[in-house]
């Protein structure tokens, strides 16, 4: 049945030396110590330590069950195709370990429809937004000025800045915001009541892009590690 | 050979049985096949409203204002270290919202106003178009949130406590000053993704509500547990019209099913007629 013709006999080997390095890689690349080759790109700050799985969950099912769904789903005999390989990642994923009750710009908020025009221009209903992976840094987002999307008719009464919030607004200063408050509000630290003490753009811009954070350490709540994560299962 | 080329049809098709024999990943639907919609998103929003209806007032009355009486503080920035404080009414909401968001009932709750405090929660767009109806007759206010693909619905918030009217008028930050008892100070928006729902489904739907009341509840103990220098109440089966004391999570949740346990009753049990 599996006899060979002698013309073919170096494709056989040829496919042979294919199907045991091809296993070979296979093997190799699914080992924890060898993930950052299989990765798309250095973890973001802070992340240096998650395995793959903490993120990329296993799909349901196994892969000759998820071919079968999916191809039920193509053809139409499924109402819905199913993941393959591993799940999607979600805001879902993220929040396991960062939700924070403090959150002053929890995701969730955005969803309401008041919200609708401005998440056509940044959809902050998800946290990829801004903080895309596989980046090797804290915020992706190119510009700094994304406060103006929702905070154009902003007045603080008895204001403490000695440039009033409205006259920076007006001024379309929207890089100051940043300067002074934390987006998510988990930091202990003094809000600067003088623009000569806010933080520069050259230190937010380093932070944004994984350097020193000039808001301080002194956090309110810490995210999870991926060992507390798992404990919490 | 001449066998290999003779069998070489059987392969794709013994493939394509051992596929098929392994069987797909089951359907999460599969789960709740069998179980019919018995409630409207609209009916179901409308009982889980109620409840807030009844929750807020609850809180704003007999915790709120009868707490500042007895010397409680109550403020916007309660979860700051160096503020002693307790959430106020609408933090209190704000933080059931974050709960519900937590769990897995895809239920969405938010509150806004034309004369908010913080104008980050002023109503804009549709809205605020239908904001100005619920004023005239306070009625809900339904409708589809296409760019969501949510169902929507929204419900007057009244000034049904001296402590909302006060607080509100004399804040540094308000826009206006001369709000008084049962005016409609804003609304609650609630979404669902889903246009009816399964009984299992309404369950949950209150349930998720009960559980945030209680979450948020159970946050503003945690942190009297950390004050410093304010006067900790006393934590029991008393009421803060009694002294200083404030009730535990279960005896205030009790207190709110018992104030809306009859409405919601009405409403599941009104299936039988169906």
């Amino acid at each position: 049945m599996f006899s060979i013709s002698p013309l073919r006999t170096r494709q056989v080997i040829g496919g042979i030396i294919g199907l045991v390095v091809g296993a070979l890689v296979f093997v190799l690349l699914s080992l924890e110590s060898n993930e950052e080759y299989v990765s798309v790109g250095p973890m973001n700050t802070g992340h240096e330590e998650l395995s793959c799985f903490a993120c990329h969950a296993d799909a349901k099912g196994n892969l000759i069950q998820q071919v079968q769904s999916n191809t039920s789903h193509a053809f139409g005999f499924r109402e819905e195709g199913v993941d393959f390989g591993t799940q999607d990642v979600t805001a879902n994923n993220c929040l396991e370990c960062h939700d924070r009750p403090n959150d002053r710009h929890p995701i969730y908020r955005f969803s309401e429809p008041r919200f609708s025009d401005a998440i056509k221009n940044i959809d902050a209903t998800t946290c990829v937004t801004c903080h895309s992976e596989h980046h090797g840094e804290r915020v992706t987002l190119g510009k700094i000025d994304y406060c103006m999307n929702c905070h154009q008719d902003l007045s603080v009464e008895s204001d403490p800045l000695d440039i009033s919030h409205k006259d920076l607004i007006a001024q379309e200063k929207w890089e100051t915001c940043i300067q002074c408050h934390d987006f998510h509000g988990n930091h202990r630290y003094e809000v600067p009541t003088q623009m000569k003490d806010t933080f520069s753009l050259k230190l937010i811009s380093n932070y944004l892009k994984g350097g020193k954070d000039p808001y301080g350490m002194d956090k309110k709540y810490t995210a999870l590690s991926q060992e507390e994560w798992l404990n919490k299962k | 050979m001449k066998t290999f080329y003779k069998l070489k049809f059987i392969y794709p098709l013994l493939a394509s049985f051992i596929i098929v024999s392994c069987g797909g990943v089951p359907e999460e639907k599969a789960e709740l096949q069998g179980e019919e919609n018995v409630f409207s998103v609209e009916e179901v929003l409308e009982m889980v409203a109620k409840e807030n209806d009844v929750t807020r007032t609850l809180y704003t009355k007999a915790i709120v204002g009868k707490g500042k009486l007895q010397g409680m503080k109550f403020d916007e920035d309660w979860r700051k270290d160096k503020v002693e404080a307790g959430p106020l009414p609408a933090l209190f909401l704000r933080g059931v919202a974050t709960s519900i968001k937590r769990g897995p009932v895809p239920l969405g709750l938010y509150l806004g106003s034309d004369h908010p405090v913080n104008a980050a929660n002023k109503f804009e767009g549709k809205q605020a178009e239908l904001f100005e109806e619920i004023k005239q007759n306070q009625e809900p206010q339904f409708f589809y949130d296409d760019s969501q693909q949510l169902h929507t619905a929204m419900f007057a918030d009244l000034a049904s406590a001296g402590a909302c009217v006060s607080c509100h008028n004399d804040h540094p930050q308000t826009t206006k000053s001369d709000w008084k008892l049962g005016d409609v100070m804003g609304a609650t928006t609630w979404q669902y993704p889903k246009d009816s729902l399964t009984y299992k489904e309404t369950i949950a739907v209150l349930n998720s509500y009960a559980k945030g009341t209680v979450d948020i509840y159970m946050e503003y103990l945690d942190e009297i547990e950390h004050f410093k220098e304010s006067e900790k109440p006393e934590i029991g089966n008393k009421w803060p019209q009694d002294g200083k004391y404030l009730p535990t999570a279960e005896v205030f949740l009790d207190s709110v099913k018992k104030l809306s346990s009859y409405e919601t009753m009405k409403h599941l049990v009104s299936l039988n007629k169906k």
